[in-house]
C-alpha cells in the first residue's frame, strides 16, 4: 500500500493564504487508494464536509505542539448529507467559512458578505467560535434561516439565504 | 440547537448619553465648590455629587452595557425592552429626586421628602433592571464565570439600595428617626457594598468578558477565575456583614473579622490583576485596540485603591482618606474601566445600527473607521493623568492645584465624549475602503 500524501498548509496560512486550492489539487493527484495526511495550526473542520462527500473518511489527532493532524482516507461511499443539522431537505451548502480566530464582528460580516454572494434558497456553512448573537437579526431581517449547533471545534451554522430576495 | 432571535438594546445608547451627562454634572458640582474635595463628605453637595456619580454614571452606564451584553454572555433576550425603558426613566427621575433631595437636608422637610421619594424611583428601576437581567442569567444553565460573577454582584447592589432606602427614612421621616439612627453609623457599609461588593466584582466579570473577547484571548479562566470570585464575594460580604454587626453590638472581635474580609478582598484583587495580565500577554491579537490598551490605566488605579487601602490601614489613615479611595475608585478604576470600554461599544453599537442591513450588499466602514484612536489616547492618558493629579493635590492639601487637576479631567471628560460623539455622527469615515471580498472555500463545483 502506498504512503500517505504528506501536505503541510500552516506555512501558507502563516502568510494569510487560503490553502484549499493546494488541498483538492493535492486529493486530485492521489494515487487510487492512497490516504492525505494534513498538518494544520487548527483542526479543518469544513474540510471533513468537503472530502467527505468525495468518500473520504478521517482521523484527527492533535499533536504535542497544538497543532492538528488528519489523515484522511478514500474509501466508502461518498458521505450523503454531511452536517447532521440538515434534517429536512436543505441543499448541500455552497461554501464553507472558517471564522474562528477572526474578531468580532469579522464572522458576522464575512458570513453576511458570502450570504449576499449566493442565489436564492442556497445555503452556506459557517464555523464561529462564538455565537454570532448580533448576526441573528440581520439575518432574520434579511429573511434568511438558520440552524446552529454546538461542536467541540465552534459553534457550526448553516445559513439558508431566502428563496425570494428582497 | 440553538434557535434565536435577539434584538439589540434600543434604551443602550439613549443611557449611555445621559450618564455621560450625569458624570459631567457631577463633575461641575466639585469643579463649582459645592462638592467634596471642598466641601466634607457628609455636606448636601457631595452627597449629590457621589449619588450622580454612583448612580446617574456608573450605575447607568452598567445597566446600559448589560442590557446590550447579558444577552450575549447568556445567549437568550432580555425578556423586555419595554421595561429597560422603564427602568432608564426611574432611574434618571429618581436621581433627579435623590439630588434635590441632599439639597434640602435640614432645611426644607418638603425638598428633604424628594429623598425616600426618589430613592425608592431608583429602587423601583434597579428591580425592574435586575429582574429583565437575571431572568436570561438564571435561565442559562452552566453560566460562565462573567454571570457568575454578575449574580453575586446583584446581591449586593439590593444590599446598597436597602441600606441607601433606609437612610433616606431616617431623614426624611421624622418618626423613624430614633429606630433608624443606629444604622446612619453604616453608611461605610453602604459604600462599600455599592463600590466594591456591586461595582468592582461585577466589573471584574465584565472584563473577564469583554477583554479576552476583543483580544482573542482565552475566555475559559479555570481555577484562577473562579478563586478571584470566590474570596472577593466572601471577602467583601465579611467586611461588610462584620461593619454592620458592629454598628449593632460594638463588638470588637468584629474587627478582626472586618480585617480578614479586607484581606480576602486584597488578595482577590491581586490575583485578578494578575490573571488580566494573562489574558493581555496571552492575547493572539498582537495590536492592542485603544479601548484595551487604555483599559490598562483603569486596572492599575484599581490596584492603586488596593495598595492604597493597605498603606492607609496600617499606618491608621483609613477613616480620613477614606474619601481619597472612593475617589480612586469612582474615577480612576470604575469610571476610567467605563470610559474606556465606551469607546468600543458606542462605535460597535453606531455601526451594528447603521451599517448592519448594508452588510454584504454594499461596501460599509469597519468598527474602526469609525474612531481615530491616536486622538483617543491623547485624551484617556490626560484623563489617567488628571485622577492621580487629583488624588496627590489632595493628599498634599494643595488647593490650586486641585483646582486645575480638577479641571484637566473634566477637560480630558469633554474630549473623550467628543470622540464617542463623533464615532456616533461617523465623522472619521469619509471615504470607505473597499471591502475585500471573502475568501469562501467553495464546495466542490
Ligand atoms: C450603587 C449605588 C450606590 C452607591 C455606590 C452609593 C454610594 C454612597 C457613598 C459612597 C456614600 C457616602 C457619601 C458621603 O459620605 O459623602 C453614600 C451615602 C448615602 N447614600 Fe448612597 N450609594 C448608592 C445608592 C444609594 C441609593 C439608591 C440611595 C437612596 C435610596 C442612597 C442613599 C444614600 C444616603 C442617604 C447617603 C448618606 C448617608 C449619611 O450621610 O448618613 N444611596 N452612598
Amino acid at each position: 500500500m502506498t504512503e500517505p500524501l504528506m501536505l503541510d498548509v500552516r506555512a501558507e496560512l502563516r502568510k494569510g493564504g487560503e490553502p484549499l486550492p493546494n488541498i483538492l489539487k493535492a486529493v486530485g493527484s492521489l494515487a487510487p487508494g492512497q490516504a492525505l495526511r494534513l498538518i494544520a495550526p487548527f483542526e479543518p473542520v469544513p474540510l471533513y464536509a468537503v472530502l467527505g462527500r468525495k468518500g473520504f473518511t478521517h482521523t484527527a489527532t492533535r499533536r504535542s505542539d497544538g497543532h492538528w493532524e488528519v489523515l484522511f482516507v478514500p474509501g466508502g461511499a461518498p458521505s450523503a448529507a454531511e452536517p447532521p443539522a440538515n434534517g429536512d431537505c436543505w441543499p448541500q451548502p455552497r461554501m464553507f467559512l472558517d471564522n474562528r480566530g477572526l474578531q468580532p464582528p469579522e464572522p458576522m460580516v464575512r458570513i453576511l458578505e458570502a450570504l449576499e454572494q449566493l442565489g436564492p434558497g442556497q445555503v452556506i456553512e459557517a464555523l464561529n467560535e462564538r455565537d454570532p448573537l448580533f448576526l441573528y437579526p440581520e439575518l432574520q431581517a434579511r429573511g434568511a434561516a438558520i440552524r446552529a449547533e454546538r461542536t467541540d471545534a465552534g459553534i457550526r451554522l448553516l445559513i439558508r439565504r431566502a428563496e425570494s430576495v428582497p | 440547537m440553538v434557535t434565536l432571535s435577539n434584538r439589540h438594546s434600543r434604551w443602550t445608547l439613549p443611557m449611555l448619553a445621559c450618564a455621560l451627562v450625569n458624570f459631567l454634572a457631577a463633575q461641575g458640582l466639585m469643579l463649582g465648590g459645592a462638592s467634596w474635595p471642598w466641601q466634607s463628605v457628609s455636606a448636601d453637595g457631595t452627597l449629590a455629587a457621589v449619588h450622580l456619580l454612583v448612580i446617574g454614571w456608573l450605575l447607568m452606564l452598567m445597566l446600559a452595557a448589560l442590557f446590550q451584553f447579558v444577552p450575549v454572555i447568556t445567549a437568550r433576550a432580555l425578556p423586555s425592552q419595554r421595561l429597560a425603558l422603564a427602568t432608564f426613566i426611574a432611574l434618571e427621575a429618581g436621581l433627579a429626586g435623590m439630588v434635590c433631595g441632599f439639597f434640602g437636608l435640614g432645611h426644607s422637610p418638603a425638598l428633604t421628602l424628594a429623598l425616600p421619594v426618589g430613592g425608592s424611583a431608583v429602587v423601583l428601576g434597579v428591580a425592574l433592571a435586575l429582574w429583565n437581567l437575571s431572568v436570561p442569567l438564571l435561565g442559562t444553565r452552566g453560566l460562565t464565570l462573567p454571570g457568575r460573577m454578575l449574580l453575586s454582584a446583584e446581591c449586593f447592589l439590593v444590599l446598597t439600595l436597602g441600606l441607601g432606602l433606609t437612610f433616606t427614612l431616617a431623614f426624611a421621616v421624622p418618626s423613624l428617626t430614633p429606630s433608624l439612627a443606629p444604622l446612619l453609623y453604616a453608611v461605610g457599609d453602604h459604600a462599600l457594598a455599592g463600590l466594591g461588593g456591586w461595582f468592582t466584582l461585577s466589573a471584574m466579570g465584565v472584563s473577564y468578558k469583554l477583554l479576552p473577547m476583543f483580544m482573542l484571548a482565552p475566555e475559559d479562566r479555570g481555577l484562577t477565575g473562579d478563586v478571584v470570585h470566590l474570596l472577593a464575594s466572601l471577602g467583601f460580604a465579611l467586611l461588610i456583614g462584620a461593619g454592620l454587626a458592629r454598628t449593632w453590638t460594638g463588638s470588637h472581635w468584629l474587627r478582626i473579622l472586618q480585617s480578614s474580609g479586607e484581606v480576602a478582598v486584597v488578595i482577590a484583587i491581586a490575583i485578578f490583576l494578575w490573571d488580566i495580565l494573562r489574558i493581555y500577554r496571552a492575547r493572539q491579537r498582537p495590536l492592542l485596540e485603544a479601548h484595551n490598551r487604555a483599559a490598562v490605566g483603569a486596572f492599575a488605579l484599581l490596584g492603586l485603591s488596593a495598595v492604597g487601602t493597605i498603606g492607609l490601614s496600617a499606618t491608621g489613615r483609613l477613616e480620613q482618606d477614606a474619601p481619597l479611595l472612593v475617589y480612586g475608585a469612582v474615577f480612576g478604576w470604575l469610571g476610567g474601566l467605563g470610559l474606556t470600554q465606551l469607546y468600543k461599544i458606542i462605535p460597535f453599537l453606531t455601526w451594528l445600527s447603521r451599517y448592519g442591513q448594508r452588510l454584504g450588499r454594499e461596501p460599509v466602514p469597519r468598527v474602526q473607521d469609525l474612531v481615530c484612536e491616536s486622538r483617543a489616547y491623547r485624551w484617556f492618558a490626560l484623563y489617567f493623568l488628571g485622577v492621580l493629579l487629583t488624588s496627590v493635590a489632595v493628599l498634599r492639601d494643595e488647593t490650586v492645584g486641585l483646582r486645575f487637576a480638577l479641571a484637566w479631567v473634566a477637560l480630558a471628560t469633554l474630549g473623550l465624549i467628543r470622540e464617542y460623539w463623533r464615532a456616533w455622527r461617523a465623522h472619521y469615515p469619509g471615504i470607505c475602503q473597499a471591502r475585500s471580498r471573502p475568501t469562501p472555500i467553495i464546495a466542490d463545483p
